[in-house]
């Protein structure tokens, strides 16, 4: 077959993509779980997250490439203000664009408009306040081979994503399945008006689940912008990317959108060495369809209620 | 009965004037001042400064460290201020407002007056766009006519039937690529252009290719519409969406069929009768108006015949239309088709009308923007959808003039916020959905059951 | 509801603001203060969308050649700057060219920046007799179309493509060369020369199309498992940035080239000066920093623009200056005809070439420079016929 050649390599950077995919797909599928709402705005706390981690980067970097316990605190310093500003961006979001609409009863395509709204602005102010150009970011450790697997390099940029995509989705899990806003979350999305008469604060529910969605989907923008570079644009592509492995784990769903995630990043990557890289995106959107043939609710299917 | 409330000492008098200001902020008056100042503040930053990527806070600064956010700030204490005192002045001038809207209301369901309104509308589109500026004719003619056209189409897919198509631009495609081909030669020989690198096996005049093109999407409208249309309003939406991309990145990529990148350059004229098109721009106009017109026409037939109630009954509750004998399938089939075929003649208007399509016309921010104009425009409505896309065409384009051409989509972003916050039935919703969305914020019903949202749903 | 309310009174309101927003397009341009008429340079290209910062650097660089030349006093006319920006794509061009061709002031345009804007456009400056220089259209079918006032300032991809290939095949001694282009008009047009020309002197090639992405590790693993000893990206510096970062990562050690659009300071800093160092550029631009001359008009544009001049600007500023030494020449009789006419025997000595025309439209002199990150810094190594034996 054409891609076992590289298959274990291809594969890591599948996993090391899906992994991101699968941290923003959280926030896709915890806000829809909750709100039936495709956050069309979402890739724009991604990008957020990536420029706040940036600034607190650059003011704290010298010149040399730090090692050792400085890299660590470093990288977990920008994930931690990536994730705070993405939360914070997707804390306004609510507030401004979504919540209002909720107060009225607006119909859903009002919601999606006002989330395209939303993302046309945020992408364009940020562009007018850090420019146009792509920022790299300063190197917080030296990328090189950590150790192999199965004659496949494994690279520090893996190994961080992977450590840190490990303990968010550990964090998320446990969030949703013992604490009371994680019950909170199951039950409104589940049935929103039985669980407001259940006694469920709808309101502050709803806007802890953004806020959740928007620090897991701010530090992916860290860490994206680490591998990536920042740009004021840098959201548009994983969002869509992202929402479509929301969509093919199923909506709703958070193990869904994990298994999305990592399926899309792994098919991506072992389908361009087969055919032309100009083709990947018609094979991630072809995989979908075909999912979608099959099971029309997405792999695991939707309800957050029921998986967690 | 109540105490007097004993005098209290300084450290006693803190915590609870913040607890008093707490108070009052989650009260409406508070709320709304909070409201306003965000919006200053916005505001400033909006209108501020811009950064680059060597001066990263240079826009913030600007627009908050300095005096030019002073001027919005009061901007924003006075709007709170005429606020809250316009809900007591609303109150007395209440009796008087209610005996306008009477007669607004029974003036307006007459029917000579409707008529006489679309009367005046039509007479104004004969007579004024000769008398604009050349820039604002290749406007009408190139962006506001052209996406007239395809809102009206996409109208008729979301807007009555209920269905999410996020990748409506790719019909469009077909029907200009369609164009591309039908009006090449199957010879070579000097002065038989072929846009397309193909040759079809005989040469049309474009007005000839809007059959084809009709055909074509109706085609591609059900062979994407079978398998998908079964799926839940979400689901479909980014299943269109991926479409859209195939058939862009397709394109792109067939170099031999398509050109790829570089496009179909040298698609002729129309001609028709022995008039012949050029490039002049009010005959275009007057080709566009009239394939408007009788696609309003046409429409609103449909919309008020045995299909477009199948398609209300379907949009409100697929369930129940299916449980009263509604074959769903076929009718959204139809709706797909039809929203397509619409947007293919737009394709061959637009190629002919240029002379060049490429990829990069079809991008995927172009199937939203149509999107966010049926419904800024008022979903279902068809005047809505032409005054909806109409206005936010012309709004970029002025905007222009007014402010540094990178900002515009700020403004237009903000814009679509503001819309839905305040109006989100749109500029002139349809009289079905104004009634389902009043009784929807009365909290009587659900907006709307696109696709069926309630959780549970098959 | 008042729908038809809306409708009746609507329509009228809005069509009026339109109205009053569109009359009087056509009445702008006249003579300014002191009796002096006023012509009007115009630059169409993208100030705003994904390529907005090409576009930008040639509007500044226009806007610079327009305030020296109002400067130096010697002109018998006012000269006035105006700019469209049409985005960078073929839907923006239209409008774009009819703003400026509506303002009858505007005797000359330099632009459009963009191939696909530029195609669309062209029919309508051609109708309107009004001259179009175009710093960085470099896609080789644009003068084969019959623009009458077409003209560009740099060479078409062909002369790039064969040159650089020369340059691969004869002095970097490839034997396998992998092209990747971008899936974009220009990318595809140079890799579309570049890799018949690497076949025809002997060189195997492995052909890959990637449109902008983020991630290249996938095609860095496609590269290093095809043991090639260079690699040729046709498409814009951000994107190859990335890739040249990922195919470090992946360990690649062979040689690296780019073209024109990938020749910026910019690449250095988004890649990161090591792993840019060593790239090679081809290019048929000539180096802003040893020419004197150019090296003024570094230090002008810094002056007034606070940023360094990037890609494109001095050819702008050459198109500009070029289009500027026919209004004198002209003088303040000129109109759009005249002007057209007159710059068919345009003969002017710019920063990057001398500008001269054949009579499709292309400059004379398709100098094909090779270019080098070294110490972080894009030096220039010489010419492709200095650096080509045999």
């Amino acid at each position: 077959m054409c891609f076992t050649h590289s298959f274990w390599q291809l594969t890591i950077s599948g996993l090391s993509d899906g992994m991101l995919y699968a941290l923003i797909a959280l926030g896709y599928t915890l806000v829809y779980g909750v709100l039936q709402l495709i956050n069309f705005a979402h890739s724009e706390v991604f990008m957020s997250g990536g420029f706040g981690g940036l600034f607190v980067v650059q003011a704290l970097v010298g010149s040399k490439t730090p090692h050792g316990a400085s890299s660590v605190m470093l990288v977990l310093l920008g994930v931690i203000v990536g994730a705070l500003v993405g939360g914070s961006i997707a804390f306004i979001l609510e507030r401004v664009a979504y919540r209002p609409l909720r107060r009225r009863n607006a119909p859903k395509l009002a919601f999606l408009i006002s989330a395209i709204g939303a993302s046309l602005f945020l992408v364009n102010i940020a562009g007018k306040q850090f420019g146009r150009l792509a920022i790299p970011m300063p190197d917080l450790y030296t990328n090189g081979n950590v150790f192999s697997v199965f004659g496949a390099d494994v690279q520090t940029n893996f190994v961080v994503i992977a450590i840190a995509a490990a303990i968010m989705l550990v964090f998320l899990d446990r969030l949703v399945a013992q604490t009371r806003l994680g019950q909170g979350i199951r039950a409104v999305a589940q049935d929103a008006d039985t669980a407001s008469l259940m006694g469920v604060n709808i309101d502050r529910v709803i806007s802890q689940t953004f806020v959740v969605g928007g620090l897991l989907g701010g530090a992916a923008g860290f860490l994206f912008g680490l591998v990536f570079n920042v740009q004021y644009n840098m959201g548009f592509t994983p969002g869509i990317k992202a929402f479509t492995a929301a969509v093919l784990g199923g909506i709703g769903n958070i193990r869904g959108a994990v298994l999305g995630g990592l399926v899309l990043g792994v098919v991506e990557n072992l389908g361009v060495s087969c055919v032309q890289s100009a083709w990947r995106d018609v094979i991630a959107f072809g995989i979908l369809v075909l999912v979608l043939l099959f099971r029309p609710t997405g792999i695991l299917g939707e309800r957050l209620g029921r998986s967690a | 009965m109540t105490t007097e409330p004993t005098p209290m000492t300084g450290s006693e008098q803190g915590p609870s004037r913040t607890n008093a200001v707490m108070a009052w902020s989650r009260t409406r008056n508070g709320r709304v001042l909070g409201a306003c100042l965000f919006g200053a503040l916005v505001l400033a930053l909006m209108t501020g400064p811009s950064g680059s990527a060597q001066h990263l806070t240079a826009g913030v600064r600007g627009s908050w460290l300095s005096t030019h956010v002073i001027g919005f700030l009061i901007f924003g204490v006075v709007l709170w201020l005429l606020i809250i005192s316009g809900s007591r002045l609303r109150g007395r001038v209440q009796p008087v407002t209610e005996v306008i809207a009477g007669v607004r209301e029974r003036a307006l369901v007459s029917k000579p007056v409707i008529y006489a309104g679309y009367a005046v509308a039509l007479l104004i589109a004969i007579l004024v766009p000769p008398q604009l500026s050349v820039f604002w004719q290749q406007v009408l003619v190139s962006q506001i006519g052209i996406f007239v056209l395809l809102t009206i189409g996409l109208n008729v897919v979301v807007g009555f039937a209920g269905l999410l198509d996020l990748g409506y631009i790719a019909f469009y495609a077909i029907g200009a690529y369609t164009a591309a081909y039908f009006t090449g030669y199957p010879d070579s020989k000097p002065g038989h252009i072929s846009p397309l690198p193909v040759h079809p096996p005989f040469h049309l005049n474009p007005f000839l290719v809007f059959p084809l093109a009709v055909i074509a999407c109706i085609i591609a409208g059900v062979l994407l519409g079978t398998p998908t249309l079964r799926l839940r309003g979400d689901y479909l939406a980014i299943v269109t969406l991926g479409f859209g991309e195939i058939v862009r990145i397709t394109i792109n990529n067939s170099e031999s069929v398509t050109n790829g990148p570089r496009g179909a350059f040298g698609i002729p004229h129309f001609s028709a009768f022995g008039y012949h098109w050029t490039l002049s721009l009010i005959p275009y106009w007057y080709l566009l108006l009239t394939v408007i017109v009788i696609t309003l026409i046409l429409f609103r037939q449909l919309e008020n015949s045995r299909v477009g109630r199948a398609w209300t009954a379907i949009r409100e509750d697929e369930v129940a239309a299916a449980a009263t004998g509604i074959p769903t399938l076929k009718y959204k089939l139809m709706a797909f088709a039809i929203g397509a075929s619409t947007s293919g003649l737009a394709g061959v208007i637009f190629a002919s009308e240029i002379g060049f399509v490429a990829p990069d016309n079809f991008i995927l921010i172009n199937s939203l923007l149509v999107l966010v104009y049926v419904i800024f425009g008022g979903m279902g409505s068809l005047p809505g959808a032409v005054i909806g896309a109409s206005f936010l065409i012309w709004l970029p384009n002025v905007l222009r003039d007014h402010v540094p051409p990178q900002d515009r989509f700020i403004y237009f972003g903000a814009l679509l916020v503001v819309m839905m916050i305040f109006r989100p039935q749109g500029v002139i919703p349809s009289r079905r959905r104004a009634r389902e969305l009043g009784l929807a914020e009365a909290g009587v019903g659900g907006a709307d059951a696109l696709g069926g949202s309630e959780p549970g749903a098959a | 509801m008042n729908r038809k309310l809306l409708v009746h009174v609507a329509a009228p309101i809005a069509v009026g603001a339109v109205v009053l927003s569109g009359c009087g397009g056509s009445s702008s341009g006249g003579s300014s203060g002191g009796g002096k008429k006023t012509i009007a340079l115009a630059y169409q290209g993208p100030l705003s969308g994904d390529n907005a910062q090409l576009g930008i650097n040639m509007d500044n660089a226009v806007k610079l050649a327009v305030k020296q030349a109002n400067d130096k006093g010697d002109l018998p006319f006012t000269l006035k700057f105006v700019d469209a920006d049409d985005q960078g794509t073929p839907d923006g061009g239209p409008p774009a060219a009819q703003k400026l061709i509506a303002q009858s002031d505007v005797l000359a345009v330099v632009g459009p920046a963009f191939s696909g804007a530029t195609k669309a456009s062209e029919p309508l400056f051609s109708q309107a007799h009004l001259l179009s220089v175009s710093p960085s259209a470099t896609n080789p079918q644009l003068t084969s179309y019959g623009f009458s006032t077409f003209y560009r300032v740099v060479p078409p991809d062909d002369a790039q493509g064969k040159e650089a290939a020369k340059y691969i095949a004869k002095t970097l001694n490839s034997k396998k060369t992998y092209s990747i282009d971008d899936k974009s008009e220009y990318g595809v047009g140079l890799s579309g020369v570049l890799e018949p020309a690497l076949k025809g002197l002997g060189v195997s090639v492995i052909h890959d199309g990637i449109p902008p992405t983020k991630d290249y590790s996938a095609e860095a693993q496609k590269v290093v498992g095809a043991h090639v000893d260079t690699v040729y990206y046709s498409g814009y510096f951000a994107e190859f940035a990335l890739f040249t970062k990922a195919l470090k990562a992946a360990g690649y050690k062979g040689n690296l080239m780019g073209g024109d659009g990938d020749k910026d300071q910019q690449y250095v800093v988004q890649a990161g000066a090591k792993n840019a160092e060593g790239t090679i550029f081809s290019c048929p631009c000539a180096d802003a920093t040893v020419d004197p001359k150019a090296a003024d008009f570094a230090q002008a544009y810094k002056a007034m623009f606070n940023a360094d001049p990037g890609t494109y600007s001095p050819e702008a500023y050459d198109a500009a200056n070029s289009v500027i030494s026919i209004l004198k020449q002209v003088g303040a009789g000129a109109t759009r005809q005249k002007v057209a006419d007159a710059y068919k025997s345009v003969d002017f000595q710019g920063i990057t070439k001398e500008i001269k025309f054949s009579p499709n439209g292309e400059v004379a002199g398709t100098t094909i420079f090779i270019y080098q990150v070294k110490n972080g810094k894009i030096a220039v190594l010489g010419t492709t016929a200095d650096l080509v034996k045999g």
